[in-house]
């Protein structure tokens, strides 16, 4: 994911790397976009401005290497840089604020609830969307791309500009907060849980 | 990866070490940790608190993936990038 090094494509060759490795990730890029900004236009501004700094940039991308996580590291600075400052969402709990009251890498991984795997298994897929929306922006965001799109934690690393250890505490509290809210739902729904039994 | 075959009863019922051994298993889960068959076997085998911390995790990662559904593409998008590109080249 090296910028430094600049490559100098030929114009066949721009087109061949933007159509068989750019495009083809098309739908997992719309649905990050969505997810992030919840709104269809933006979705679709967010990753059209997205593959226009991919083409304009193409020189700076080093065929053979991961073209999905490069193109999401664009779309995520697109994202902090320019929509986040004209985003019609009003502004949700920032990962800053939250971090404050988590400050340092190290995780307290004895933070367990009582949401049993079978309740989970139960719950339906918009419930389960919906408990993932509500997370704050940086939460959502490495779920999304350890969980939905399957990127390791050093690609996670490169695509945030944060250290691994970062993103594998970030992942344990985002995966905390997200079984906070689907307990929520278990017991709403009166799935099982623990707590109703004791 | 089915684990439920295990019997519960000889695992003990206390962690000596959640923190360590949460982290560990949630590596694993994420595919972070090679060789993992092993230890994972072990683990799940004599430790309740391993085993259901496990599972629940397997299983928010399972809903995640197959049924948090993808937003439909819209049709025009991929044309209008095109476009785009054409008109920068």
């Amino acid at each position: 994911m090296s910028e430094v090094q600049r490559r100098k494509y030929s114009q066949e060759q721009k087109n061949a790397i933007f159509d068989g490795e750019f495009m083809p990730n098309i739908d997992s890029m719309y649905n990050f976009a969505y997810r992030l900004t919840f709104d269809e236009d933006d979705a679709k501004d967010l990753v059209q401005d997205t593959y226009l700094k991919a083409y304009r940039f193409i020189n700076s991308f080093e065929q053979g290497t991961n073209a999905k996580a490069w193109l999401f590291r664009i779309l995520k600075n697109s994202f902090i840089n320019e929509y986040r400052k004209k985003s019609k969402q009003p502004a949700k709990v920032d990962y800053q604020e939250v971090e404050t009251y988590y400050n340092s890498d190290d995780v307290d991984y004895q933070s367990t609830t009582d949401l049993r795997a079978e309740s989970v298994k139960g719950m339906l897929g918009d419930e389960i969307s919906n408990a993932l929306n509500s997370l704050a922006v940086d939460f959502r965001t490495v779920i999304i791309l350890c969980d939905l799109e399957g990127f390791t934690y050093e690609e996670m690393a490169k695509i945030l500009d944060i250290p691994i250890g970062t993103v594998r505490s970030r992942l344990h509290r985002a995966r905390n907060l997200l079984k906070d809210k689907l307990k929520g739902y278990a017991q709403h729904m009166g799935y099982d849980t623990d707590e109703e039994e004791n | 990866m089915d684990m439920n075959e295990e019997t519960s009863e000889s695992r003990k019922l206390k962690c000596d070490d959640t923190s360590k051994c949460f982290q560990l298993l949630e590596s694993i889960l994420d595919g972070e940790i090679d060789n993992s068959k092993e230890v994972l076997k072990e683990k799940l085998a004599k430790c309740q608190p391993c085993f259901e911390h496990f599972h629940l995790e397997q299983a928010i990662r399972d809903v995640l993936k197959t049924r948090c559904t993808k937003q439909e593409v819209p049709t025009e998008l991929a044309d209008c990038i095109r476009q785009k590109i054409q008109e920068i080249k």
